[in-house]
């Protein structure tokens, strides 16, 4: 029992990330439809942004506030920069657009940093907490409270701020948006802004993790569509119960199915992904797709 | 220098004006069949090869055009298609001995029934969730290819013996492995052409340009898409194994995402639902990373990711559309 | 507020709807804009809140609008009711209510507002928690008047107001429209297929026909002229 356990614990410290990218994969679709496969390398790059300001010798908690700083200004100018001349066109289209700043972002990173792998900073002491037979580390409670908290201030935002209603407001109808005086295409700006943001997080979460180089998010990244899969694309609660879901399936599976084993792991995104998408498309959480007249 | 140009010219015109634009077409496909054919034995060793490769790519990139450019579906997971041809073809000529051209038809069919097996639950996908599918589908491929290491190697994979020239040819190994390919690659585009011009080809393009329309139309819709996917996998199938008689080597790691990506990129670059794109799209694929390499191992990178984007703001039809721009605009000027 | 209106050219890419469209509305009045289905009326009203490119003049109160986009235009105090109501569905009423207001700073008087329409409109107060989609159709016509009114417009556009809806539940959307216009001052447009509705409340009248105003005058007139009648009100006096 204990072992099963310690492996739900495991699961969820792995599923927390996968939230947190999920979370950025959300925040773009529900403003525009897009479903950025870019979000996995713009988390990357925002991870080599703060390592670089580790290495020259900021103190971590300061280089994490530049990176978001600089990846919410990139976002932003992502949007305006690349994705706005492609705004309404077909999903082929966007599609490719964002395969192509996918493939573009991951070269450009190294080009810059070269693809060796370099260590990243843990911000959590080592060490663990035991409690029957069961131990946390310090690490995975670290990364389940900085989701927590990046839900929660998402949470603030959306609910009880002027601009978080008129991005609601714009996601769930962009001309009437209009018609009440929202700068809608500053809205998606700040969308991506946010997603890039968001994805930020997450990059500096996997990072300790994994090693850091340009292809580290390209694994998490077939989680984190699981997961918003799972949750249904429209809904950012979703993304954060279908990350932890999507962590402790994986987990779970690795351990106690032989056939899996910890090699076939990421046939678990894959099984979930085709099973949500046959047998409920909009998710656990997501609205059903109505066509509007 | 510039009356030089005039004469050009105005002889381009007049050649215009007694050839009609039909023929012009095939009047440059002959030439270029004619150069293909001639190359091998004007070429050194390794340039064959190059250009064996990019007729494999282009066989691959028309499978992935007939889904993309002419159904108008995403796939971002082709190169699983290409790595299943690449695989049957290789584990039939190491497990079961089978002498290799028995390996084409074969590897053709297991990955149109793959294809079509796939293709069942894909039709019910919208675009983008089919993009996710098959992206997750090539990510998955190479752990499962690790993983039933006693039939395909595991990750070292397997090295092959590559289709020898019969002695009466008097050809070079890298010569016939280059003719076998011009030849399937012949045969493959003659094959999607028309398939392309039957009722089905029409009902596909109907279904691109309009789903709802075409399926009021009376197209059935499941089954073409089905169908679209089955193709296109065949043709993957047929490239990979080609690839697989000509590099005699198949592993793990050459199947990534990458190689998924880097179709997609190259057919976007070449140019969507046309017969051309395909192949300006392998020549890109083929010799762009190679230049680009020299200035940094991420430059192909750099170079292909800012080109996708480039040509979906400015030419959505890729090089071919431009190309054909360019063509047009020559008679038109009368 | 007056609405000039003066060779108004408007149309979606190449397809041109509107040929050159002239009318004046006065301070306070209700004018409404009648003719058959194609005829341009919607996107009359698109081009006067911006949602399509134009040509020609428009003018509130001497203040160029043609060529601005919806939100500047919002900022003027043009509130648009569009076709199919605009309902912010997964948000709840009190959420699109303030949304109608989102580009006032004057917090106050926005709560004032609000009480306001609760009054005009007692229903959406007992729903302010509910998400906007679950409201009826008559309610969510009800909604979006109220979220325009929250903008204190100084132009009120409304499109067909009666859509779909029972005869009982439109006869009461009009008088209040009515009442606001009567209370406020507020200068109403109204695109509008019940024409004897339309013209209950209105001082004047359009008729649009194939993108130009083919006739024009009071009310009463318009709904004395027999012909018109017959032809584009669809019904005998």
């Amino acid at each position: 029992m204990a072992g099963f356990l310690q492996q739900v614990v495991v699961g969820l410290g792995a599923g927390a990330i996968y939230a947190s990218l999920a979370l950025a994969l959300v925040l773009i679709y529900q403003f525009t439809g897009i479903v950025n496969f870019a979000q996995g390398e713009l988390a990357m790059f925002s991870t080599y942004i703060a390592w670089q300001c580790v290495a020259a010798g900021l103190p971590f908690w300061l280089a994490l506030v530049i990176t978001l700083v600089v990846s919410f200004a990139g976002g932003m100018l992502i949007e305006r920069v690349i994705i706005r001349p492609v705004e309404g066109a077909p999903e082929l289209t966007l599609v490719i657009v964002t395969v192509g700043l996918f493939v573009f972002v991951n070269a450009a990173a190294g080009w810059i940093w070269t693809f060796l792998i370099k260590d990243f900073p843990n911000p959590f002491p080592d060490g663990a907490l035991s409690a029957a037979g069961v131990s946390v580390s310090f690490s995975t409670l670290g990364v389940l409270a900085v989701v927590a908290l990046v839900m929660g201030l998402l949470y603030v935002l959306f609910q009880y701020t002027r601009i978080g209603l008129g991005m609601r407001a714009v996601a769930s109808n962009p001309e009437s948006a209009r018609l009440v005086g929202i700068r809608v295409g500053r809205t998606l700006a700040l969308g991506w802004g946010l997603a890039a943001t968001v994805g930020a997080v997450s990059g500096v979460l996997v990072a300790p993790l994994l090693f850091l180089e340009p292809n580290m998010m390209g694994g998490v990244l077939i989680y984190a569509f699981a997961a918003a899969t799972l949750g249904g694309f429209d809904s950012p609660l979703g993304a954060v119960v279908g990350g932890l879901i999507v962590g402790v399936a994986e987990t779970l599976a690795g351990a106690y199915v032989d056939v899996i084993g910890s090699d076939l792991k990421v046939g678990v995104p894959l099984a979930i992904i085709l099973g949500v998408l046959l047998f409920r498309p909009q998710g656990l959480f997501g609205r059903a797709v109505v066509e509007r007249s | 220098m510039s009356s030089a140009i005039t004469s050009v010219k105005t002889s381009v015109k007049t050649l215009a004006a007694t050839v009609p634009a039909a023929r012009w077409r095939w009047l440059a496909v002959a030439a270029l069949l004619a150069a293909a054919c001639y190359a091998p034995f004007q070429l050194a060793p390794f340039h064959v090869f190059q250009l064996t490769m990019v007729l494999v790519y282009a066989v691959a990139l028309l499978g992935l055009d007939l889904l993309v450019g002419h159904a108008g579906q995403i796939s971002l997971g082709h190169g699983a298609f290409f790595a299943v041809g690449a695989y049957a073809t290789a584990i039939m000529l190491d497990r079961l001995a089978l002498p290799y051209p028995l390996t084409l038809p074969l590897a053709a069919g297991t990955a149109f029934v793959l294809g079509l097996a796939f293709g069942v639950p894909a039709v019910r996908l919208r675009g983008l969730y089919l993009a996710l599918v098959t992206l997750a589908v090539a990510i998955f491929l190479g752990p499962l290819l690790k993983r039933f290491e006693a039939v395909t190697g595991g990750s070292m994979g397997l090295t092959l013996a590559k289709p020898q020239p019969p002695a009466w040819s008097g050809l070079a190994e890298d010569q016939w492995l280059y003719l076998l390919t011009l030849v399937v690659a012949v045969a493959a585009f003659l094959v999607a052409g028309s398939l392309l011009r039957s009722r089905a080809g029409r009902a596909l393009h109907a279904v691109r340009d309009d789903e709802v329309a075409a399926e009021v139309m009376g197209v059935r819709l499941s089954s073409y898409k089905t169908l679209a996917f089955a193709w296109s996998a065949m043709f993957a199938g047929v490239a990979g194994c080609l690839y697989t008689w000509v590099i005699g080597f198949v592993s793990p790691d050459s199947f990534t995402v990458n190689l998924s990506i880097t179709l997609l990129a190259g057919l976007v670059v070449g140019g969507l639902g046309s017969m051309s794109g395909p192949v300006l799209g392998a020549l890109f694929v083929m010799f762009v990373p190679g230049i680009a390499q020299d200035i940094n191992d991420a430059a192909p990178g750099v170079i292909f990711g800012l080109l996708i984007i480039a040509v979906m703001y400015v030419a959505p039809t890729g090089l071919a559309g431009l190309a054909g721009r360019l063509v047009k605009k020559v008679p038109r000027k009368e | 507020m007056t609405l000039i209106v003066e060779d108004l050219v408007a149309g979606y890419g190449d397809a041109r709807v509107l040929h050159g469209v002239r009318l004046t509305v006065g301070d306070g009045e209700i004018c409404a804009i009648l003719g058959p289905n194609g005829a341009g009326k919607t996107t009359l009203l698109r081009a006067l809140s911006g949602m399509v490119k134009v040509r020609g003049r428009i003018a509130l109160d001497g203040a160029e609008l043609a060529g601005r986009p919806p939100d500047a235009l919002a900022r003027q105090g043009v509130a648009h009711v569009p076709e199919g109501r605009g309902t912010f569905m997964p948000l709840t009423v009190e959420e699109n209510l303030r949304l109608g207001a989102y580009v006032r700073r004057d917090r106050a008087s926005v709560e004032e507002d609000l009480e306001r329409v609760h009054t005009y409109f007692p229903v959406l107060r007992t729903r302010l928690k509910q998400a906007a989609g679950s409201l009826s159709g008559g309610e969510q016509q009800m909604l979006a008047i109220g979220r325009a009114l929250m903008l204190r417009p100084r132009l009120l556009l409304l499109d067909e107001p009666s859509l779909g809806l029972a005869p009982l539940v439109t006869r009461e959307l009009f008088r209040i429209v009515q009442a606001v216009n009567a209370e406020e001052r507020t200068t109403v447009v109204v695109v509008e297929q019940n024409a004897h509705l339309a013209l209950g409340i209105a001082q004047q009248a359009h008729v649009l026909e194939t993108g130009r105003i083919v006739l024009s005058g009071t009310a009463e007139r318009i709904r004395a002229d027999e012909q018109v009648a017959q032809s584009y009100l669809g019904y005998r006096v």
